[in-house]
């Protein structure tokens, strides 16, 4: 699948064996305006870029397997940003709309990502259950981070973790959108977790 | 929002219909490989000697992206710079590879299980000074 272009000559070529970094990808969930791209913006090295992904839209309300769902594809804005680890090196930060009418549809982007960061706004819990129902299901590994807006979290870390049902090997942190540091930590919280599933 | 109601705040979900239908440019295409599986969004692109060298013969969408893979790139930043669909970079990607004018590095997925991997990926973060420029304890 990975096609190699036969050796051109050295001097008509000098830009055709650039060997491109090896992505390693994780994934910022939560619903809108619960600070995903403010997130992705704080540590990425570029701007947040935006595209546009499908999405397959699962009508609400399909818990049984049995049945088949009706899908819709939906577009949506998909932002995303890059740390450079090294020049072979480089992780991808992408933010996916992670409302309910999402569902569990987000394989185009989320198939390969070395784990979740799902993010709560405790005031709209409702937004992030599609998101923690969807990383528990593909057992991908990730943790919840509730952020402080202003520096203020209105329920405590258990009202929260009994809330969305989170088990404790979830990890569940407070952290702020807004600060590179908090948000480092938080991504250094999922990726710990993707390291210990490695047995590493 | 098909639902109607708006964002409470953040980034439009879907920006302004675009003046030309987006899978135009692939003639209506939009499985990106034979096997069906588009590529992840990840997935590096970069020219080769003869994708630049024959950028004066290709159409817009095509020059553009061979043109701006002289850096390599993932599928996604070229959609997002180019302001092409996903999806439609993944299928003119697949052709400009299939025609040797662009190498794709689709991501071996068993980096993500790669303890080696990870622990750099781990290292380079905690390097990541705060905001305020001051390093943080490596605790």
């Amino acid at each position: 699948m990975t096609p190699t272009e036969p050796a051109a000559p050295v001097a008509t070529a000098p830009v055709a064996a650039v060997r491109p970094p090896l992505p390693v990808k994780m994934v910022i969930a939560g619903g809108f305006g619960v600070g995903k791209t403010t997130a992705v913006g704080s540590i990425s090295e570029i701007e947040p870029l935006t595209t546009e992904a499908a999405i397959t839209e699962v009508a609400a309300g399909v818990d049984d397997l049995s049945h088949t769902p009706s899908k819709t594809t939906t577009t949506v804005a998909m932002d995303f940003g890059c740390i450079t680890i090294d020049p072979t090196l480089k992780l991808y930060l992408f933010g996916t709309p992670g409302q309910e009418r999402f569902g569990f549809m987000w394989d185009d982007i989320v198939e390969g990502a070395v784990g979740g960061l799902v993010i709560v706004d405790t005031r709209r819990l409702d937004d992030c259950y599609a998101a923690v129902d969807y990383f528990e299901h593909r057992q991908i590994p990730f943790a919840v981070a509730v952020n402080a807006f202003d520096g203020k979290v209105e329920h405590t870390l258990e009202e929260v973790r009994w809330a969305l049902d989170v088990a404790e090997r979830v990890p569940l942190i407070v952290f702020d959108a807004r600060e590179r540091g908090s948000v480092r930590d938080a991504l250094l919280v999922v990726l710990e977790l993707a390291l210990e599933r490695t047995g590493g | 929002m098909p639902d109607g109601s708006p964002p409470p705040d953040g980034p439009e979900p879907v920006g302004p219909a675009p003046a030309v239908r987006p899978f135009l440019v692939t003639a209506g295409r939009v499985a990106p490989t034979a096997s069906g599986r588009p590529v992840p969004v990840e997935t590096q692109v970069v020219a080769t000697a003869e994708g630049l060298a024959e950028l004066d013969d290709l159409t817009f969408e095509q020059h553009d992206i061979v043109a701006a893979c002289r850096q390599p790139q993932s599928v996604a930043e070229l959609a997002a710079r180019l302001r092409l669909h996903l999806n439609v970079v993944r299928v003119l990607a697949e052709d400009l590879r299939a025609a040797g004018l662009l190498v794709v590095h689709v991501p071996d997925t068993g980096i993500i299980h790669d303890a080696t991997v990870l622990r750099r990926v781990i290292d380079a973060l905690r390097a990541i000074p705060d905001s305020r420029g001051v390093l943080r304890d490596s605790d």
